[in-house]
C-alpha cells in the first residue's frame, strides 16, 4: 500500500512538473517577445556610440530569438511525452481497446466453431452412403 | 466511446502542435513587419493579436490535457489484455486446419478408390 502511495505520488508530481513546464515555457516565449519588441524602440545616443548600441541591440535580438524557438521545442517535447502518457495511462481508452479486440477475436472463434458444427453435420450425411458403399464392396 | 475520445484527444495534440508552429510563425511575422523601412501599423497589431491568441490557445489546450490526465492516472500499470481471446482463436483456426487436412486424406482416399474402381 506504501509501495502504491508512492508511485501515485511520482505520478502527481510528473503531472506537476508538466504544468510546471508548460508554464515555464509559455511565459519565456511570452518575455522573450515582448523584451524583442523592447529592444527595436530607437534610444537616443546614451553613453555608447550608435554602432555600439545597435550592435547590442542585435545581439541581445538573437539571443531573445534563439529563447523563443528553444521554448517552443520544449513544448513540441511535452506534448511528445503528454502523447506517451495517454497512450500508456488513460485506462479507459485502454480498457475500450482490449474489448473490442476481445470481440473481434471471439467473433472469428465463433464464426469458425459455427462452420465446423456445419461441416460436421453435412459430412455425417455424407459417410452414410460412404460407409455403406465402402461394407458393400470387396475392398473391406 | 472511450476509444473515440481517446483518438480525439490524440487529434487535440496533435493540433496543439500545429499551434505551437502557429505561435512562432505569428512572432516571426510580428518582427518581420517590424524590421520594414514602413512598418503597417494594422498589420503588426493583426500578426501580433494572432500571436497572442495561438499562445492562448496552446496553453489552454495543454492544461486541459494535463487535468484530464490527473483524473484518468492511477500509479499502477495496466495489466489486461486479450491474449486469452486469442488464444482461443488460434485454437478454433488450428481445429480449422485440422479438419482441412483430414478432408484432403479423405479426398485422395477416395480419388485413389475410384480410379482404381473399374478394375472391380
Amino acid at each position: 500500500m506504501s509501495q502504491q502511495r508512492g508511485i501515485t505520488q511520482s505520478k502527481e508530481s510528473l503531472l506537476k512538473s508538466y504544468n510546471k513546464r508548460l508554464k515555464d515555457d509559455v511565459k519565456s516565449i511570452l518575455d522573450n517577445f515582448t523584451e524583442i519588441l523592447k529592444a527595436a524602440k530607437v534610444e537616443e545616443q546614451n553613453q555608447v556610440s550608435t554602432l555600439t548600441q545597435s550592435d547590442q541591440a542585435r545581439y541581445e535580438m538573437h539571443v531573445r530569438a534563439a529563447n523563443i524557438v528553444r521554448a517552443g521545442e520544449s513544448l513540441m517535447k511535452l506534448v511528445s511525452d503528454l502523447k506517451t502518457f495517454l497512450i500508456l495511462n488513460d485506462f479507459p481508452s485502454v480498457n475500450e481497446g482490449i474489448n473490442q479486440r476481445t470481440q473481434q477475436l471471439k467473433a472469428i472463434q465463433g464464426e469458425c466453431d459455427t462452420k465446423l458444427l456445419a461441416l460436421r453435420d453435412d459430412m455425417a450425411a455424407d459417410l452414410y452412403d460412404l460407409e455403406e458403399e465402402y461394407y458393400s464392396s470387396r475392398h473391406k | 466511446m472511450a476509444s473515440s475520445s481517446a483518438v480525439e484527444r490524440l487529434q487535440a495534440l496533435e493540433s496543439i502542435e500545429k499551434e505551437i508552429a502557429a505561435v512562432l510563425q505569428n512572432a516571426g511575422l510580428a518582427v518581420q513587419e517590424l524590421c520594414k523601412d514602413k512598418p503597417n501599423e494594422r498589420q503588426l497589431d493583426r500578426h501580433t493579436g494572432q500571436f497572442l491568441k495561438s499562445l492562448q490557445d496552446v496553453e489552454s489546450g495543454l492544461s486541459q490535457e494535463i487535468n484530464y490526465l490527473t483524473q484518468v492516472a492511477t500509479g499502477q500499470p495496466h495489466e489486461g489484455s486479450s491474449y486469452s481471446a486469442q488464444k482461443e482463436t488460434q485454437m478454433a483456426l488450428h481445429r480449422v486446419e485440422h479438419a482441412k487436412k483430414r478432408l484432403a486424406d479423405l479426398n485422395s482416399v477416395c480419388t485413389q478408390g475410384s480410379s482404381q474402381g473399374p478394375q472391380q
